[in-house]
């Protein structure tokens, strides 16, 4: 026990003493009272409110775009990509699910911006696609960028469960008289499902929590939850409530959870038809 | 009447769309970095200014220095840890598993917020205090190299051949279990160091100047340079990783036929 | 229809092939399964055994050959529509459903109706003895219990043939002696015509009207077991089916060799060897008898090793020049034997394979 004493007390102090103040902290008011005051403003209508909104608009069509997309990059993986290429795929996607942040963005502002590359090539071709609302800097815009990492991730993560569909199954079914589709109706689909909830869940979490790839993007010009952490952080944003801020972060750590345990739920789920 | 194989128009359409969302933001992104003044034309303009810029210097050092730093920490904290985990302190498994996923669940946000409100003044107004959290930021990615690592090897066996040849705990470590586990150490300490090299979030929130900070203010005044350097070292960390994935591949194949 | 109405198939492959480029996995299998019998294709791994079956099921395509079905060409059927009930080795039930949603799956791809469907699973789970699991889920079940109920599943779309792909191997060898009779039993019940791939040769002889034993994509020989197990036409069939000594000799004349100073008549079927080549006679251990030690035509040598069989004991007799030979003997009357001790014995029949060395 007592070797393990450096790694207890390194994350008790870094990690769980963090939360710990700052939930502690979200419970006190102007006047270090204790109350629930700071949870108001984000409960009620309101700009806090709706930044919450958006941040789960977010991530819900991120996590929706990136699953479906990615489920079906990971079928076509699994079944055609054999050997040497299918490792190739897998480095190449373990890097691209681990991209973000900064770089990211400025990838893509690079590309998609209003003197971006691809958007230059694309008027040249006749399509502007700034002629209408989209903007690199807007919501559309994150979720684009947000799916450069979305995708791959639902290919690792969901890869194992495709894989683990037995080639037996399919057989017996062809053998058995039924078609195609009824296969995948009555055993793929249903057998994939939590899985595919579970990497769902993960990938919400993950839009969720994100800050650096949209900062760099939006910079104030959309409400998220993190973003407007960050304002209030910098003193840009002064609010009646002292600790907003700490009630803010204390809702992203609940709603992560809430993510989280779905996605373990879901596992279990998946786990349990695994044959004895 | 045969069923009609759906392989190729299924590859085909997935290529397309892949080409589309990764390879087609990826070049775009290339090219642009390399436009001239004005942009037209083609020149390392946006390079050359970039390392000319004030601040470029200090910025990067900072990082490097703040990651190996990091690294070294990581490493001296979660290697023996690790090892008597798997040896000893089987029971304490689960705890410490679950430790090591939190940072995945709590946002890097909340985190950030929460060192602000809880770590001690001295600790707040030294950026060292970014070393301890790219540490606990790491955690996840250091437990699964180790712990993967560690398993593979038959690390009672080794212990316990070491010790009854009279060697010392600390000799056994570092001159048994370290080199056994060398791939698992590579890769939690290139982990590291990557994470520390791109952090922003609690960075910029804790109002530390590292290079991912510096240059999104920099591209506020010069869009393109920053642009320039952050595609370069994107695009330079895919084809690295991928490489390096692709060597290791093969190296832990070797292994196997040798063993 | 009950299934003494229903008529019996017969299954016929002519010339089957599969070539993977230059590999030939199956090369011009002939093969006639009679209505109601039940033919067993017995052979070591990539014999080819597998990859007959899966094309009589139509999981994969024949490249040259036809296949019959009552004298009609099956090689275009598709694979759902071949009538065929299919019991893998292993994991072949489906995960997320209940025992009975897993029989009735053909059924309800047949468009039948929900009250035929529950009649005809329970008639199933009767026959297979698991009416109590009706609802249980497949990872609640034994290896045993899953396989009866891939049976179950396979028949109940009442097939005209029953093809089984080593259903035994993935089971515990206790429970192995018990569903390898529980099939036969319903397979003659049902008077289903059955094709039934195996690697045990001890599976194949006790279930089956006969047997086909393959060789690097090549049926050797195909015979009742007790045909096979006697007048094997092969080296291979004659090593492969039952056990064997293979004990070196050489041949004196035509049709005669000298084994461990014993004079044998070789089997036609050997082949032709020519004088003073030297071969290795193949016999079997229960036609070796002990004999006295006075007996000058015999070999003599030293009991090196007694396996107590149950019934059957085995004793491993060191000879000078030869392998350890096996010879059986009621256990009975083994107690007199002891290891170490001398011992005589001699070559019981008539006739011996033979093979090149």
């Amino acid at each position: 026990m007592l070797p393990l004493l450096p790694f207890f007390i390194f994350t008790g102090f870094f990690l769980i003493w963090p939360v710990i103040a700052v939930t502690l902290r979200s419970l006190h008011g102007n006047k270090n009272e204790w109350t629930f005051a700071n949870y108001r403003p984000i409960l009620k209508a309101g700009p806090y409110f709706h930044a919450f909104v958006v941040s789960l608009k977010l991530s819900i069509m991120t996590a929706v775009i990136g699953s479906i997309l990615g489920a079906f990059f990971a079928y076509v993986i699994v079944k055609y990509a054999r050997g040497k290429f299918g490792a190739v795929i897998d480095s190449i996607s373990a890097v691209f699910a681990n991209s973000g942040g900064v770089p990211l963005a400025f990838m893509f502002i690079a590309a998609f911006g209003t003197e971006g590359v691809v958007t230059v090539v694309l008027k040249k071709l006749g399509w502007d696609i700034y002629a209408g609302h989209f903007t690199i800097f807007s919501f559309t815009g994150v979720v684009l960028v947000y799916s450069f990492f979305q995708i791959p991730l639902m290919v690792l993560v969901f890869k194992p469960a495709i894989a683990g569909l037995r080639s037996e199954w399919e057989e017996a079914s062809t053998n058995l008289g039924a078609s195609q589709l009824t296969y995948w109706r009555r055993v793929a689909i249903p057998i994939l499902t939590p899985s595919f909830i579970g990497a769902f869940f993960l990938l919400f979490a993950g839009g969720f929590s994100a800050y650096a790839t949209a900062r760099a993007l939006t910079v104030g010009t959309v409400p998220l939850v993190p973003i407007i952490i960050g304002t209030l952080v910098d003193g840009n944003v002064v609010s009646d409530q002292a600790n907003l801020g700490d009630a803010l972060a204390v809702g992203m750590i609940v709603v992560a959870t809430v993510a989280m345990a779905g996605y373990i739920w879901a596992q279990r789920q998946a786990a349990k038809w695994r044959s004895s | 009447m045969k069923r009609i194989s759906l392989k190729w128009p299924l590859i085909a359409l997935s290529s397309t769309f892949a080409f589309i969302l990764f390879v087609v933001p990826l070049y775009g992104a290339a090219a642009y970095s390399f436009k001239g003044n004005g942009g037209k034309g083609h020149s390392f303009a946006n390079y050359q200014w970039l390392i000319h810029a004030d601040g470029f210097y200090p910025s990067l050092f900072t990082s490097l220095k703040l990651a190996v730093l990091a690294g070294v920490l990581n490493l001296l904290l979660m290697v023996p840890t690790m090892v008597y985990l798997n040896l000893k302190g089987q029971k304490f498994k689960p705890l410490v598993d679950f430790l090591c996923i939190l940072p995945l669940i709590i946002p890097v946000v909340s985190l950030a917020i929460g060192a602000q409100v809880a770590m001690p003044e001295f600790l707040q107004n030294t950026e060292y205090e970014l070393v301890f959290f790219f540490v606990i930021i790491a955690l996840p990615y250091t437990y699964r190299a180790l712990d993967t690592s560690l398993q593979t090897v038959a690390l009672k066996t080794l212990v316990e051949a070491s010790r009854s040849l009279g060697a010392s705990w600390t000799r056994t470590i570092i001159r048994v279990i370290v080199p056994a586990i060398r791939s698992g150490i590579t890769g939690a300490l290139f982990l590291t160091f990557a994470l520390s090299i791109g952090e922003y979030t609690i960075t910029s929130l804790l109002h530390w100047e590292t290079f991912p900070t510096w240059t999104v203010v920099a591209a506020q005044q010069n869009i393109l340079g920053a642009i320039a350097i952050s595609v370069f070292s994107f695009v330079g960390a895919i084809v690295l990783l991928t490489a390096i994935a692709l060597f290791s591949k093969k190296r832990v194949q070797q292994v196997e036929v040798e063993a | 229809m009950s299934k003494k109405d229903r008529v019996s198939s017969t299954l016929e492959l002519r010339g089957v092939s599969r070539h993977f480029g230059s590999v030939k996995a199956l090369d011009g299998l002939d093969l006639v399964v009679e209505p109601g019998e039940l033919v067993a294709l017995l052979g070591p791994s990539g014999c080819g055994k597998t990859t007959a079956l899966r094309i009589v099921a139509g999981l994969e395509v024949a490249t040259s050959g036809e296949l019959l079905v009552n004298e009609s060409r099956y090689n275009e059927v598709p694979a759902s529509e071949r009538d065929m009930g299919m019991v893998f080795q292993s994991y072949s039930l489906f995960p997320n459903l209940t025992v009975s949603e897993n029989i009735e799956y053909g059924l309800r791809a047949r468009k039948i109706d929900a009250d035929k469907r529950k009649k005809r699973v329970d008639r199933m789970l009767e026959l297979v003895g698991l009416s109590v699991k009706a609802k249980a889920y497949p990872h609640q079940l034994s290896g045993g219990q899953q396989q009866r109920v891939a049976l179950a599943r396979a028949l109940a779309i009442e097939p005209r043939v029953l093809l089984l792909d080593e259903p035994l191997s993935a089971l515990d060898a206790q429970v192995r002696g018990q569903i390898r009779e529980e099939i036969r039993r319903i397979q003659l019940e049902l008077g289903i015509t059955t094709l039934f791939v195996t690697h045990d040769q001890e599976e194949a002889m006790a279930i089956s009207d006969r047997v086909g034993v393959m060789s690097h994509g090549k049926l050797e020989q195909i015979d009742t077991p007790i045909g096979l197990y006697n007048a094997p036409a092969t080296p291979f069939v004659a090593s492969f089916v039952g056990q064997a000594n293979r004990i070196p000799a050489q041949i004196t004349a035509k049709g005669k060799a000298r084994v461990l100073n014993q004079k044998v008549n070789i089997s036609e079927n050997a082949g032709n060897f020519e004088e003073g080549q030297s071969v290795n006679v193949i016999i079997r251990p229960e036609l070796l008898e002990i004999v006295s030690e006075s007996d000058t035509d015999a070999t003599r040598g030293i009991v090196a090793l007694k396996s107590f069989l149950g019934p059957m004991t085995k004793i491993g007799i060191a000879v000078e020049g030869a392998p350890l030979i096996h010879l059986n003997i009621a256990s009975r009357e083994v107690r007199k034997i002891e290891i170490g001790e001398k011992i005589a014995f001699k070559i019981s029949s008539d006739e011996v394979m033979a093979e090149r060395v």
